[in-house]
């Protein structure tokens, strides 16, 4: 019987969860329909964080929004960094006069930040789902670990939130010296960290029954509800874009894909909240994997003389003055999901229309149909697990 | 002599003997026996909880933790109201004085370490704030419940034994008597939950009656087991039954009397973690669910209360697990010579005892908020119903066949003032086939549960550093 038939409305209780709750992720409001601890239905409400970023886009010459791109998603802005200039690159190399080729060392560290930079935004995602749980500890330590990769990237852009480091042609900055050294160290010891979180949390029987079979999407309804990255992938579908549509270095990489496998064991489905939480971790691991990788494949950097620009960024001032007419549309796997743009270009140098695309709108859109029937409880786990965070649905 | 108990009929009977008249000499055992202790030992251990916890919370999570506030500040400002007939220099100038003093530079020092002067400082800050009583709230219901909330947690420690002399009721129902008032408590949740006027307060005094009221059930039961071993109801006299005499006196404890004694003393604490609303059972007020459940409405002191009723309870939990299973007030090792001191210096010894052995579980309380998860209201319904009662019942079950297959009982040693009482006799056979059998087949269910349940995914067995 469902929930509907058992309860006529007027029994119900209308909760309002957020806009200031604190599983929400900051600002997003769930009205939620419940029968006591039994959710009935989920509407969730988005807006307010709605800054008008596409519509800034459409004002402001094509250098100068990378800064917004950090806005846009600020617990990864090196993959936002990166999805938009992937993208104005794409759209000067549809005429061969303004193609621009990233040097090797600036494809090398765009890898190495974007890594780690999912490392830290997987980190956020579940030490903050622990703690939607219930867990407070688990957050706090990868919390401390997320803030040793702010450190670096401190030493690299001197931000530690909104970067701007990756620019259209290559990085903003070369690496400074000792970074090899100091982010194998960092890796070395996150690897150690990350057993002993695994040990705290993760295979906790207490938080695996929590998770197991909560809200399980299929394969074939997370593809049709349009999830992206790790949520879809939670799901048992084995799709990843730096792997199959691979752009910039991933292509030599060999990107390993984790997908889930019904982690939880006996009492879990495939594409619970617990398999979404697993392949996080597992991605985290891989990206560990990637960055070492990468590091091996660093060029030293360019002798000034032979290069004036570094050997890190080539010079695409002139053809950002006049770029190519026409429109573009270039994806890539942020840490949640696909973040693709969508630029249209008249031949000035301001855009004629930016639209972006991002992994948390698409994750917002299968709330009310998996929340229904749900234990309130679940609710913040379901949050959890989907990684929502809302200036990306907002924009 | 007036009814009111050994501790107090002895004390008056004593201060009547140096020559005070009789209605003073109630007054002031009664003050000395049932206010001191409350004053002396509960309360400051269950204010200080609060810093301990956080000190705690601190070490796990590998921060710092309060570290900055010392009593250097509550201290001036009793120094400037003892001396206020002295201008404001000559205070601050023996102020300074008294603070070099070696000991108290050194106390300073160390309370500003442990932010202990933090306490005083929540304290006055939750005096400060507005009492906010929200317009959609039944005025009455909300203002009473913390009060209510208070009382529950309080009032049962009359029947706790402190020591051998500091004991306020000696009663013969003294273990159900804890249990009864304490469920005060359940009313007071329910009344802060549908006063408060806030749906959220609402579901989480839901959550807390349904929760509580199902775990009174194993707590009980876990009592009835000791009750059934002790063959009494009055706390004093369990624990002057575990009473063993000789260099090895935690032999006699309950703890280990019996495999199912064991077994109950693990649900006792578990359904006790649950009484108290900790951590994995703190849905009333699950942080990321509910806000704050049923306190989300409460400012101030009326906040404070209920705070201070959560770690009174604790406490409570600590005691009575102490004073069921752990012999008490009693030393581990070496009772006999402890029981023979001055009583002066035994009552120390004891109360040290007892306050060190609560302050153990209290930790381990703390341990275990600090690293679980939070349950499921389900999963707790079900943890009650389907795992810890059916535990208690076979646990009671055992006990029973043991006794009744002991063949008799033998008189066991007098503890200090309390006369001998008859134990179970298993002898060494007895002894051998109560404790292989029940081991036997309690290890045989977790290794049959373990290769049911336990197989971890090679995923996640990967992730925990174990081989892909």
């Amino acid at each position: 019987m469902t929930i509907e038939a058992m309860t006529p409305n007027g029994e119900r209780m209308t909760l309002n969860m957020g806009p200031h709750h604190p599983a929400t992720h900051g600002v997003l409001r769930i009205v939620v329909e419940s029968d006591g601890e039994v959710v009935a239905t989920c509407t969730p409400d988005h807006g307010y964080l709605h800054r008008s970023i596409e519509k800034i886009g459409e004002c402001i010459d094509w250098p100068l929004f990378v800064p917004y791109t950090d806005r846009v998603d600020y617990v990864c802005a090196m993959n936002a960094n990166l999805a938009y200039c992937l993208a104005v690159e794409q759209l000067l190399a549809t005429d061969a006069a303004s193609a621009v080729k990233v040097p090797l060392r600036g494809e090398c560290i765009r890898v190495l930040v974007a890594e780690l930079n999912r490392i830290s935004s997987h980190l956020v995602a579940v030490g903050a789902m622990a703690m939607d749980v219930g867990a407070y500890t688990p957050f706090l330590h990868a919390i401390a670990q997320r803030e040793l990769v702010n450190d670096i990237f401190e030493k690299l852009c001197g931000q530690r939130l909104t970067y701007n480091y990756v620019t259209i042609g290559g990085v903003a900055f070369d690496l400074y010296a000792q970074a090899s050294e100091e982010i194998t160290r960092f890796l070395d010891q996150f690897e150690r960290e990350m057993v002993r979180f695994n040990k705290l949390i993760t295979t906790s029987t207490i938080f695996r029954d929590r998770c197991a079979s909560v809200a399980p999407v299929s394969a074939a309804e997370a593809i049709a509800w349009g999830l992206v990255g790790p949520n879809l992938r939670g799901s048992g579908v084995d799709w990843d874009l730096r792997r199959d549509e691979s752009y910039g270095l991933y292509g030599q990489l060999a990107v390993r894909v984790p997908v889930g496998q019904c982690f939880a064991g006996r009492h879990g489905k495939v594409g619970d909240c617990f398999d979404r939480y697993v392949v996080r971790l597992l991605e985290i691991q891989e990206s560990v994997r990637l960055c070492r990788e990468t590091l091996k494949l660093l060029p030293p950097p360019a002798v000034k003389a032979n290069d004036p620009t570094g050997g890190y960024q080539a010079d695409v001032s002139r053809q950002l003055k006049k770029p190519p007419k026409g429109e573009v549309h270039c994806r890539t796997e942020a840490p949640r999901g696909e973040m693709g743009y969508f630029l249209v270009s008249d031949g000035t140098k301001v855009p004629y229309r930016v639209r972006c695309r991002t992994g948390s709108f698409s994750a917002a859109g299968i709330f009310h149909k998996v929340m229904r029937g749900i234990f309130l409880a679940d609710v913040v786990t379901v949050i959890g697990s989907f990684d929502i965070v809302v200036p990306e649905i907002d924009r | 002599m007036n009814g009111l108990g050994y501790g107090v009929d002895g004390l008056s009977h004593w201060f009547v003997g140096i020559g005070m008249p009789a209605w003073l000499a109630v007054t002031m055992a009664v003050l000395l026996l049932w206010i001191a202790p409350m004053l002396v030992v509960v309360f400051p251990i269950a204010a200080l909880g609060q810093i301990f916890e956080r000190k705690i919370a601190a070490a796990i999570q590998r921060r710092v933790g309060p570290n900055t506030v010392g009593l250097d500040g509550p201290l001036r400002f009793a120094f400037r109201a003892i001396l206020c007939f002295l201008p404001r220099a000559r205070q601050d100038r023996v102020f300074a004085a008294f603070c070099k003093l070696p000991v108290v530079r050194t106390i300073l020092k160390v309370s500003q370490r442990l932010g202990l002067g933090q306490l005083v400082a929540d304290g006055v800050k939750m005096l400060g704030k507005e009492d906010i009583v929200p317009s959609g709230a039944d005025g009455l219901v909300f203002r009473m419940a913390p009060y209510l909330a208070l009382v529950g947690a309080f009032v049962p420690f009359c029947v706790v034994p402190f020591t051998q002399h500091m004991v306020m009721l000696e009663t013969s129902v003294g273990a159900l008597f804890a249990i009864a008032v304490s469920g005060i408590v359940v009313v007071a949740l329910k009344m802060a939950g549908w006063g408060s006027g806030n749906k959220w307060s609402l579901l989480g005094g839901m959550r807390a009656v349904a929760q509580l009221v199902s775990y009174e059930v194993p707590v009980g039961l876990a009592v009835a087991g000791v009750v059934l071993w002790c063959g009494s109801m009055d706390l004093h006299v369990i624990v002057g039954q575990q009473y063993q005499p000789g260099v090895f006196s935690m032999v006699g404890w309950n703890l280990l009397q019996s495999p199912f004694l064991l077994l109950l003393a693990v649900v006792f604490f578990i359904a006790g973690l649950a009484e108290c609303q900790r951590s994995p059972f703190d849905m009333a007020e699950a942080e990321s669910e509910l806000v704050s459940g049923f306190n989300t409405e409460y400012s101030g002191l009326r906040w404070g209360m209920f705070a201070m009723a959560e770690y009174t309870e604790m406490l409570l939990i600590g005691a009575l697990f102490a004073t069921l299973f752990l012999g008490g007030y009693q030393s581990p090792l070496c009772e006999e010579w402890i029981v023979g001191l001055p009583v002066l210096l035994e009552t120390f010894v004891h109360l040290a005892l007892f306050v060190g052995k609560v302050a153990v579980t209290f930790l381990v309380m703390m341990w275990i908020r600090w690293t679980l998860p939070r349950f499921r209201v389900d999963q707790v319904m079900r943890l009650s119903w389907l795992k810890l009662v059916p535990i208690c019942l076979v646990c009671l079950l055992g006990l029973a066949v043991t006794m009744v297959s002991s063949g008799g009982t033998v008189l066991g040693a007098p503890f200090g003032r309390l006369p001998a009482s008859p134990h179970a006799d298993l002898g060494l056979i007895g002894r051998l086939v109560a404790w292989a059998i029940p081991v036997a087949v309690v290890l045989g269910l977790v290794r049959a549960s373990r290769k049911k349940h336990g197989q971890l995914h090679p995923a996640l067995r990967q992730l925990t550093g174990g081989g892909s």
